[in-house]
């Protein structure tokens, strides 16, 4: 249960902070049709007042202007408030998604089967999640269709971003700029710096393009509105005027090259992760570096770690080992020790034993081992061969 | 639990304000648009240059002044609605974790050949389920390189997996035939399961089919009676209520509960599958995510206390996880030995030694405990020379 607690925030914090959003497009989108109908209030109650002798036609007009007002009025109402229950509707349904595995993992007679099948959702929309942050959205959207989890994705809005990344990755500005517009308010509490990133490229290309003058122009019109905060950026892109484009001075060099669009990329993807209240990494990787350190000993780090049984541990998959590797390793202070023949741990059933080159076996291992071959054993780490009743008792507390 | 109802109280309270709202507007509108409507009406029927009369502006004056009022008390009433839909996030944000990144090493997967490794384990899992085609997506997305004799294994049963999913076991039957000897000595009950599947399968189809089922029943139950007897008699027992609709008998629950049968199958197929082809059931990526999710909470509580108490530095900079995580005994791989007396993993520098009475304590705390010549066993009264410990190897 704690799980829930810890991990899916993200989860039902999207679509709420959707949900607020189409309440605040709602509620200007009413303003203004009310007023709108205001306007045609006034308009009729001066005509009333005007003349002593009001004529019926004029009037008449004026209603029907009122009543296509007033239908504009309710329709506009009757979208947005179903735009709004409908962001509301996927809260809700997240929140059944995780009430399911809640239920399932108190109720006893629920099967494994059950519960596991709602942690491999889990993984999937992780997984989704994660695809979408690196840009792999056609994975992650055949990913959400096959195992049926769409609703419980945030791929719409990753979808939205993509068109942006795209047309940034063209090298335009337009779609981005456009999105700093819509999103003005929240990006200025954020103190995001896009759109002035976004101005000073594009006085970058026109100075690549050689259009100086344009240049000058365009800085004329965008840039004062930046004088505050980014004085010191601004002058300094301004003495790109100076140069020719293969500048290879240090500071102007760089402001020439072309990965700054890739910078422009990453900065949008952040920017959009603080719009949604996103963290910044992925619940995937989060995930996965507890997971890995929990599992990780140093056993999978050293020589010989390929047994039956170790097999089976994750880090020591190949994959996962490196991605271990900078990873804090897992704590214990109570031994726990498995037989490395047989994979079964080693207690009062099946006693842990000493060969007489230091290295630890099962009992029940090294007594069948010794059935087998006439009273010996071999050690499978170093293939040496000893007597059975050279195996000493080992007590470990 | 009580983190999601807390937020879905919440949740249902923006619906049913949002859901009256939309009532009540649409109401009040419909009632504004037909009194104009009217009011309208009765003005055009009038002879082309009739004015006014005092009474009819009068009304038309109060009509305004209504409209006025209603339009604008209804943006009120919207906006009104604004510190429930706040209450949601505040509700989130109270009840679930927002920082839950707060105990991981930041972009520590972001080098290109990270990326490379968890886009193969993932791919790895996917291939594993089953589900090739996502697998296949994320490579062609993400060029991830892939070494497909590896997965050679998973081809056959992703094969079968689709037909599954199609509803069609004849495949697997065909695999089941196969892998008689191998799936017996697993102790497999997939078989049976298969053809326990198809015999309600029968039934269903009402008792046209009875004897069907029967002749179906006495082919192929035959060899699980000795491992499956009281199945096979709920199943016989079936046959009872067949004219009158297994649905309203003692046996109902395995009629309605026929997308568990398929899938319980499908996953008994898998962990078979898997289990003959010597790999782990769950994908190491499935594991490493759960014990995750489980380590989390625990990671998180000890990191507040520890910010509390003004150690937080104690965490960077070490390379082990400040407390233990209890994943169960199937998530343990590997041996650990940990210190009795120091309460210490071993390593390298400070491994597991014997001494002469068998106890197992490390060589720091050896070395600790030996006065001179001399070291009594912290365990028992045997006194022995530190010199006759010796290093042991799990």
């Amino acid at each position: 249960m704690a799980d829930i607690k810890s991990l899916e925030h993200p989860t039902l914090k999207v679509p709420y902070e959707i949900l607020n959003k189409r309440f605040r497009t709602a509620q200007k989108t009413l303003d203004r049709e009310v007023s709108h109908v205001q306007q045609g209030i006034s308009e009729l109650e001066k005509c009333l007042f005007q003349d002593n002798e009001v004529k019926a036609i004029n009037i008449t007009n004026l209603l029907g202007g009122m009543v296509e007002k007033l239908q504009v009025l309710k329709r506009k109402a009757d979208e947005s408030i179903s735009e709004e229950l409908a962001a509301s509707q996927v809260c809700k349904k997240r929140l059944d998604h995780l009430k399911e595995h809640a239920q399932t993992i108190t109720n006893e007679s629920s099967s494994r089967g059950s519960v596991n099948n709602w942690r491999r959702k889990r993984l999937d929309r992780m997984v989704v999640e994660y695809c979408l942050r690196n840009g792999y959205y056609d994975s992650a959207i055949l990913l959400a269709e096959k195992s049926d989890i769409k609703d419980f994705t945030n791929i719409d809005i990753f979808l939205n971003f993509r068109e942006v990344e795209k047309s940034l990755a063209n090298h335009e500005t337009q779609k981005c700029l456009l999105w700093c517009h819509d999103n003005k308010s929240k990006l200025r509490k954020l103190k995001s710096t896009m759109e002035f990133n976004l101005r000073i490229q594009e006085f970058i290309e026109l100075i690549r393009k050689d259009r100086r003058i344009d240049a000058i122009r365009y800085a004329r019109k965008q840039f004062p509105s930046f004088e505050e905060e980014h004085l010191s950026t601004i002058q300094r892109v301004m003495a790109l005027l100076a140069f020719p484009v293969t500048v290879s001075i240090t500071p102007y060099a760089s402001l020439f090259d072309e990965s700054r669009w890739n910078d422009l990329i990453e900065q949008f993807r952040q920017e959009n992760y603080k719009l949604f209240q996103l963290s910044p990494q992925s619940v995937f990787t989060v995930a996965l570096q507890a997971g890995l350190s929990a599992l990780k000993t140093p056993q999978c780090y050293s020589e010989g770690r390929r047994s039956k049984n170790i097999a089976a541990c994750p880090v020591c998959n190949e994959n996962l080992n490196k991605l271990a590797e900078p990873l804090p390793f897992s704590h214990c202070s109570q031994s726990k020790l498995y037989c490395y023949i047989t994979g079964l741990p080693l207690n009062e059933n099946n006693q842990p034993m000493m060969l007489p080159n230091g290295y630890i076996y099962g009992e029940q291992a090294l007594a069948h081992m010794a059935k087998e071959h006439n009273d010996h054993v071999i050690c499978p780490k170093t293939n040496e061969l000893f007597p059975y009743s050279k195996v000493e008792k080992v007590f470990v507390m | 639990m009580e983190a999601c109802l807390a937020v879905e109280k919440d949740v249902e309270k923006v619906l049913s304000k949002f859901n009256g709202i939309n009532e009540h507007s649409e109401q009040v509108l419909s009632e504004l648009i037909d009194q104009v409507n009217s009011l309208k009406e009765e003005l055009e029927n009038a002879p082309e240059d009739h004015v006014l009369t005092n009474v009819q502006q009068e009304l038309l004056f109060q009509t305004m002044g209504k409209i006025k009022d209603i339009v604008s008390r209804l943006a009120i009433e919207h906006r009104d609605l604004h510190s429930s839909v706040s209450k949601v996030g505040k509700s989130i944000d109270r009840n679930f974790t927002q920082d839950f990144a707060a105990c991981s090493i930041e972009n520590v997967f972001n080098s290109p050949e990270k990326i490379e490794c968890l886009n193969r384990a993932i791919c790895d899992h996917y291939f594993r389920q089953g589900m090739h085609d996502v697998a296949e997506a994320l490579i062609y997305d993400s060029h991830t390189e892939i070494d497909y004799d590896e997965i050679k294994p998973f081809t056959e049963v992703h094969n079968i997996c689709e037909k599954l999913r199609e509803k069609d076991l004849e495949p697997l039957l065909a695999w089941t035939t196969i892998n008689q000897d191998a799936l017996e000595a697993k102790k497999s009950s997939l078989e049976f399961m298969i053809h326990r599947l198809k015999y309600i399968e029968l039934l269903k189809q009402g008792s046209a089919f009875q004897s069907d089922a029967i002749t179906y029943a006495r082919t192929h139950f035959r060899k699980f009676v000795q491992k499956h007897e009281k199945d096979i008699q709920t199943l016989m027992g079936m046959l009872l209520y067949v004219p009158n609709g297994i649905g309203h008998s003692p046996y109902s629950s395995y009629f309605t509960s026929d997308e568990e049968m398929w899938s319980e199958i499908y996953e008994m197929f898998i962990k078979d599958a898997c289990k003959l082809s010597g790999v782990c059931e769950n994908s190491p990526l499935f594991t490493c995510i759960n014990a995750g999710c489980q380590a989390i909470p625990a990671l998180l509580n000890i990191k507040q206390v520890m910010m509390q108490r003004q150690v937080n530095q104690i965490w960077k900079g070490t390379e082990e996880l400040p407390i233990e995580i209890d994943l169960g005994s199937e998530n343990r791989y590997h041996s650990m030995f940990a210190c009795p007396i120091l309460r210490q993993q071993s390593t390298k520098n400070n491994p597991p030694m014997r001494l002469i009475c068998g106890h197992v304590i490390s060589k720091d705390a050896l070395q600790k405990l030996a006065n001179g010549n001399k070291l009594k066993c912290p365990y028992c009264p045997v006194e022995q020379s530190p010199q006759d410990a010796r290093q042991i190897y799990f």
